[in-house]
């Protein structure tokens, strides 16, 4: 406990800023990958071959990439192709395309649970497809997965950690903890520190979730 | 298994719908042709395709080096694999126990290994064991830090299988008089490990990729061993784009196997 006490001492500030730049990853990567997510799910039903080929593609590369090889290919790769992003983009873009492919697969599990027969009547309301996709297969399909996406951000939030695996100019908790370790011996202070406020923020996640889920959940 | 949903939507499409249907799958199959197409361009004006940057894929010590890197991350993800399995077990015993001061100590257990990022726990492995002086080789600098957050996530799956074993299956079983570890591990533990096949399978693909986080602590895994030959011919692109081609169909190989398995049981 002195340990710890010494170490907040010496570094409460630090830790503060980098468990504020691990929940601005997190939010940053997560709302733009949600809505890529949706987008990718939408377009991947309309009747258009092509376009479902190359976004099932997608998805599947996404979904089973490592995220730090994405990560060092954006960063290291890349610009041997004269695409420079800086680093802080880089974790943001690796973060935001495989939280868009999650969502995607999560969206689709929640479609298929939507009875045939709604369809069927929506069709015979004369409602469009295009129509019937924006107010009766989306909105379902969203209540259906918040559980599934409350995993999603938890991970992602989790992932934020391969942003220390980048030189980047603000360190995430990951980071942080690697430089104490490295430059004194509070190495074991510093991670259980870092681990409680992954933790709590999990926790924090999870209990949201759970109150969204109870809220908007579908009962068949 | 019913119709797919967009079957359903765009099921009966009158002539006109269908013409419209056909002319917009050729523009976007044109528009994605041309993005083909500017990537390819991008590669080649970058000079990503000269023959020096493919050329050592043609030589068998290449795929043979590669193929030792893919062993590796193979030999740390079954092992990390099966200690999760096993400690999963254990952790999941605890946390059905009835007795409150075995049941809240692995509650937190399960907590803080789900919570922490696996990263997190390599660089503990990594940087901080060795100064309180214990040190692990390479081998178990990474497969240890994976199987302990493993087994935590696969404590909380296999809790989701027991809860869905029907409840009449312990009580026939307890009023059959078999002990209460009889009851949990030969009626409710198989029964429950049948639902959550596809899960565990599904855990196995988190598994392999968790292992790419390997060059950290420089265990020749997959990752590691491109960065290698990339230090050797310089050609970044070609390499990072086989490698994650590889991780890719390891992976995707593992999600349609747990597909499968889930298949028949729903």
């Amino acid at each position: 406990m002195g340990d710890v006490s010494r170490l907040l001492a010496d570094y409460g500030p630090a830790f503060g800023q980098a468990l504020f730049l691990t929940w601005k990853l997190t939010v940053v990567s997560f709302v733009p990958g949600f809505l890529l997510g949706v987008v990718v799910t939408v377009l991947r039903l309309l009747p258009l071959p092509p376009l479902r080929f190359v976004l099932t593609g997608y998805v599947e590369i996404f979904r089973n990439i490592p995220s730090v090889a994405l990560l060092i290919f954006i960063v290291f790769a890349l610009p041997d192709l004269n695409v420079v992003i800086d680093y802080e983009p880089s974790v943001v873009l690796t973060l935001t395309l495989v939280c868009s492919a999650f969502t995607a697969d999560y969206l689709r599990s929640g479609i298929n649970t939507i009875p045939g027969g709604q369809i069927e009547a929506a069709l015979s309301l004369g409602l469009r497809p295009t129509r019937i996709i924006s107010a009766v297969v989306l909105p379902q399909a969203l209540r259906a997965v918040v559980q599934p996406m409350t995993s999603l951000l938890i991970a992602l939030m989790l992932s934020t950690s391969l942003a220390s695996q980048v030189p980047f100019p603000g360190r995430e908790l990951t980071a942080l903890v690697s430089k104490i370790a490295n430059d004194s011996a509070a190495g074991m202070a510093a991670f259980a520190v870092a681990a409680a406020m992954y933790v709590a923020t999990g926790l924090l996640i999870a209990w949201a979730g759970g109150a969204l889920e109870k809220k908007v959940r579908i009962l068949r | 298994m019913s119709r797919p949903l967009e079957d359903i939507l765009f099921g009966a499409p009158s002539p006109q719908a269908q013409t419209v249907t056909r002319v917009v799958s050729v523009i976007a199959a044109a528009v994605l042709l041309l993005l083909a197409a500017g990537v390819a361009l991008r590669f080649h004006s970058a000079g990503q395709l000269d023959a020096r940057f493919w050329e050592f894929f043609a030589w068998p010590t290449t795929w043979a080096f590669l193929a030792r890197g893919l062993l590796g991350t193979l030999a740390s993800s079954a092992m990390a694999a099966v200690i999760a399995l096993v400690l999963g077990l254990v952790l999941l015993v605890g946390r059905l126990a009835r007795l409150r001061l075995v049941r809240w100590p692995s509650i937190a257990v399960i907590e803080f290994l789900r919570g922490t990022p696996t990263l997190l726990l390599i660089y503990v492995c990594f940087l901080v064991l060795p100064s309180v002086g214990i040190k692990l080789s390479t081998y178990w600098m990474l497969t240890l830090p994976i199987s302990l957050s493993t087994a935590a996530v696969v404590a909380e799956v296999y809790r989701a299988g027991v809860l869905a074993v029907p409840r009449g299956q312990t009580d026939a079983a307890r009023s059959l008089g078999l002990t209460e570890a009889q009851v949990f591990f030969l009626v409710v533990f198989p029964q429950a490990l049948r639902y959550i096949v596809p899960a565990l399978v599904a855990q196995l693909v988190i598994v392999v990729k968790d292992t790419t986080f390997g060059y950290v602590v420089t265990y020749g895994e997959l990752m590691q061993n491109a960065k290698v030959l990339i230090a050797n011919y310089h050609a970044l692109v070609p390499v990072y784009l086989v490698v994650a081609a590889l991780y890719c169909l390891v992976n995707y190989a593992i999600s349609r196997a747990s597909k499968r398995l889930g298949g028949p049981m729903h």
